[in-house]
């Protein structure tokens, strides 16, 4: 059997800027489906998705979508929708008329239905008529959103979306890329924000200080990353007592304490322990503050993973 | 190439530009006015009121100016506060983007520097429509050249103004009155050429200093498509942020 052709296909591709390296020889496949470009900030994860789009050059490698190269290549924007990081709008303009130029750009012809149907899908047909300088970052988010969905494009290359939307708005993004997907659209979408795409992607790319550090599926990458001991901070009005209930615990390997009498847990298992925590202290008639990840950043992710 | 044509004028047309516009476009007229009540029937009127007015005032100063203001602007803006890509993104040949923001420049600033010329050079002929329609088709062609040239500074530098300041303050205003044969790479030389050319009458004091009428408009027409093609090769290559 033939093996499924990438519809965005990244090979070897740098991008320098003077003695700068952004992106370090990066290949990387997307395929139908949704897929998250997750990564620190800096890590180069918009520098790539500029390379994708065409909007900047390669100084090394090359890039495909739908095996055509992305590149000075306008025709190729008619099946792709683009949703850059930044959130500059023509505030001038109303959402609508916003959206309406986008259509009229695209050469879409009669514009009324897309322009309806893509304000529709992102919930924005009450303050359609507003103009984009009185939208909240949130607004503004989900009309780019409309602007980049508008042509009902085949690919989606989203940097960033969820910046500045509430978790009501997100579920509605959530919702929409879902259906998107399930019509066999390929969506690549960026964040620095693990959890944004935990739900939304099976399949992740993790970029690190310009490389690839992992791809693949989410869960297994998970799994890997679920190996590695996590350190928690458990601050308490009885830290000493604490820290005798968590030692006795299955899911703790370690516990230490500072000293401003803050506690630091070392755990492979955090889901269990931060379900263990409150139970614990309440058993034990402690007043507990704060219960906080000390290093469930990607940051911390991507150096496990990296270090691997 | 329409709605990109209407972004544009509604991107160019704030407050401050259109009044800069009118206030230099309404000088030449003011001054014009001054002169014929005070110096008309002096011996040399019509000497100074060509190479100072006309040239020195509204072909080497205001004309060039006001074009800056505008066009520099129209890529600039977009390049400062990164709508730029919102045009790149879509699915049309880079020179549909590049055409209509040169001519929205054009559209903003022709009729009023236009008005301008013609009303200031009215009054300085006595009404005779001629040297008008001269001084109307010169300032035309030195419009389009610079709307061109400093269109394409916009697109490769957020610093276009300063830059475009020195260069028409420099080239177009020391280095070509001074050189001989600036004038060949120089919009101000083309368009006094081409005032010149269409009035030889009316402007003897030009005579002996322009390049060639056909030279003047070849010079302009190449000048123009030459920035031209380099905006639309400049928006097909850069990196867009």
């Amino acid at each position: 059997m033939n093996e499924p052709q990438p519809v965005i296909d990244v090979k070897g591709v740098s991008k320098w800027f003077g003695s700068v390296v952004a992106v370090n020889d990066v290949s990387l496949q997307v395929y139908p489906g949704i897929t998250g470009l997750l990564g620190p900030n800096g890590a180069g994860k918009s520098t790539i998705l500029h390379m994708i789009t065409g909007k900047a050059a390669c100084s090394a490698g090359e890039v495909t979508i739908l095996g055509q190269t992305s590149r000075g290549n306008p025709e190729l924007y008619r099946n792709i929708g683009v949703m850059s990081e930044h959130e500059a709008v023509y505030s001038f303009q109303t959402g609508r008329q916003f959206i309406e130029f986008t259509a009229v750009m695209q050469g879409l012809n009669p514009i009324a239905g897309p322009v309806d149907r893509a304000i529709g899908l992102v919930g924005m047909a009450d303050a359609q008529n507003r103009k984009l300088g009185t939208y909240s970052r949130g607004m503004r988010q989900r009309m780019r959103l409309a602007a980049a969905l508008v042509h009902d494009p085949q690919v989606l290359v989203l940097d960033e979306p969820l910046n500045g939307t509430d978790p009501r708005q997100r579920l509605d993004f959530h919702d929409t890329m879902t259906r998107l997907a399930d019509e066999g659209r390929t969506i690549l979408i960026s964040s620095h924000i693990l959890e944004e795409v935990e739900s939304l992607a099976a399949t992740i790319l993790l970029m690190v200080s310009g490389k690839l550090a992992a791809a693949g599926d989410f869960r297994a990458i998970r799994a890997k990353l679920d190996e590695q001991a996590y350190k928690v901070r458990v601050v308490t009005g009885s830290p000493r007592k604490m820290a005798a209930a968590l030692a006795g615990n299955d899911d703790v390997d370690s516990v230490s304490i500072d000293a401003d009498g803050e506690l630091t847990v070392l755990s492979r298992n955090v889901g269990e322990l931060q379900r263990s925590i409150p139970r614990l202290a309440q058993e034990q008639g402690i007043r507990l503050m704060r219960v906080e990840p000390m290093d469930d950043s990607l940051e911390s992710i991507f150096n496990y993973v990296v270090d691997r | 190439m329409s709605s990109i044509f209407w972004l544009s004028i509604h991107q160019l047309t704030g407050r401050w530009r259109i009044a800069l516009i009118l206030l230099l476009a309404a000088l030449p007229v003011g001054l014009a006015l001054i002169v014929h009540f005070a110096a008309k029937g002096e011996a040399d009127f019509n000497e100074n009121f060509t190479n100072v007015l006309l040239d020195g005032l509204l072909v080497a100063g205001i004309l060039p100016i006001v074009t800056m203001a505008l066009a520099t602007s129209s890529f600039g803006n977009e390049l400062e506060d990164k709508t730029l890509g919102y045009l790149t993104m879509m699915p049309v040949a880079r020179w549909r983007i590049i055409l209509p923001k040169v001519l929205a420049s054009l559209i903003i600033c022709g009729p009023v520097l236009l008005t301008g010329g013609i009303v200031a050079t009215l009054l300085g002929f006595d009404g005779e429509a001629r040297p008008a329609l001269a001084v109307a088709a010169a300032l035309a062609a030195g419009l389009l050249t610079y709307a061109a040239i400093f269109t394409w500074a916009g697109l490769v530098t957020t610093r276009a103004l300063p830059f475009a300041l020195v260069y028409v303050l420099l080239w177009e205003g020391v280095i070509s009155s001074f050189i001989n044969g600036v004038d060949y790479l120089s919009v101000r030389g083309y368009t006094l050429a081409i005032m010149s050319g269409l009035d030889k009458s009316s402007f003897p004091a030009l005579e002996d200093r322009v390049i060639d009428f056909p030279v003047a408009v070849a010079g302009a027409a190449i000048v123009t498509v030459v920035f031209l093609l380099l905006g639309v090769r400049r928006l097909r290559r850069m990196d867009v942020p």
